[in-house]
């Protein structure tokens, strides 16, 4: 989920006027990290995969952004102020509908920047990851006693209980331990920064594995059963 | 520069593009004890699978590892009785873990559709 599930994200700047005090290259760090709604990141190729020589609209997305203060005090610049060239690829924004802080700038001051979005996964780099935070747990009671907890008075006063312990009740702590139990239910804690929602994380990320288990199972039975078309890349071409 | 030798520098600069699945030396005759080399594969398909691989009552021993961090690859070991052999196991494993994952999507899917989950805020 955090590192395989594809998503868009600015991938290349170009800065046509940049008088602002950050430097060049760290506001497009900046911009990459800015998130982008990415329900349509299936209708994207790879940009790699792609036919076009650098990017074009079946691999990319373009942005531009271009604002300058001409007033006294501070002009905010906020993610949500990037024009987009794709309706459904636009900055994520939050309540206030404004997204987040891109940079300040003062009287006089101007940003002027064109931006490629490009599909990408966060193996290549975490601007990607759809996920803030995955955590997972089982077993909140402690019934299994997988855990041994650390505690000076009692555990009960020292280890608060998380959320999940309401699905499940505390065995009888007088009844003899099951030492044939094993953990059945798992609790998964997805938080997105808001380009997937987290059902889409889960699922998408379900099919990543499926894929995986799919390319190896063809890979092994070629290997099985080596078919004609194999032997071509070793015929010899000056021959 | 002779004709057949510019082929040969060419040969060897081409790039051999590399197999996804490999058998390393070393695997026994009947294929029970098997070590395949999985290139472009980590921690996530190699942890998952393994797991998967043990859950079949005919595997004596699997395990993976990752030989070095810089390079794409995966090794998975596995040891079989002569009942079977570990290019079935792995076939099982594989077509098992498919079906985990089946399910679990059908289920989420399914419950997700329902709607009758708490939601915050």
């Amino acid at each position: 989920m955090i590192a395989e599930v594809p998503t868009m994200a600015i991938d290349m700047v170009l800065f046509n006027e940049n008088t602002s005090v950050l430097a060049d290259e760290f506001f497009a760090h900046r911009l990459g990290l800015v998130p982008l709604v990415s329900t349509s990141v299936d209708q994207f190729k790879y940009s790699r995969d792609c036919t076009c020589g650098e990017y074009c609209k079946e691999c990319s997305v373009e942005f531009t952004l271009h604002v300058k203060c001409t007033e006294p005090g501070t002009r905010v610049v906020h993610s949500s102020e990037l024009i987009s060239s794709n309706k459904d690829v636009v900055p994520v924004v939050d309540d206030n509908g404004r997204g987040v802080i891109l940079l300040k700038l003062s009287k006089g001051q101007e940003i002027n920047v064109h931006c490629v979005a490009k599909k990408g996964v966060a193996k290549e780099h975490a601007k990607w990851s759809p996920c803030a935070a995955v955590g997972f747990e089982y077993d909140p009671h402690n019934n299994l006693k997988h855990l041994d907890y650390w505690f000076e008075k009692g555990i009960k006063e020292e280890w608060p209980l998380s959320k999940n312990a309401e699905e499940e009740t505390e065995n009888d702590p007088s009844a003899p331990f099951d030492y044939n139990a094993e953990p059945t239910t798992f609790y998964f804690n997805v938080e997105t920064i808001g380009s997937l929602d987290p059902q889409a994380v889960v699922i998408k990320a379900t099919r990543v594995l499926q894929e995986k288990l799919g390319a190896l199972q063809m890979a092994l039975e070629e290997d099985q059963h080596p078919d004609t078309n194999a032997n071509m890349d070793e015929a010899d071409p000056w021959v | 520069m002779d004709t057949a030798t510019d082929a040969q520098n060419y040969i060897a600069l081409l790039e051999v593009p590399e197999e996804k699945v490999a058998v390393l030396p070393g695997a026994s005759a009947d294929l029970t004890s098997v070590t395949f080399c999985i290139r472009e594969e980590d921690h996530t398909l190699g942890n998952s699978l393994r797991w998967a691989i043990m859950q079949n009552p005919q595997v004596d021993f699997c395990g993976y590892s990752i030989p070095h961090p810089s390079e794409a690859k995966m090794n998975i070991r596995i040891q079989t009785t002569d009942q079977t052999n570990a290019v079935d196991a792995m076939d099982k494993g594989i077509d098992d873990l498919k079906s985990v994952c089946q399910l679990m999507k059908a289920r989420l899917q399914q419950r997700l559709g329902q709607g009758d989950y708490a939601r915050t805020s």
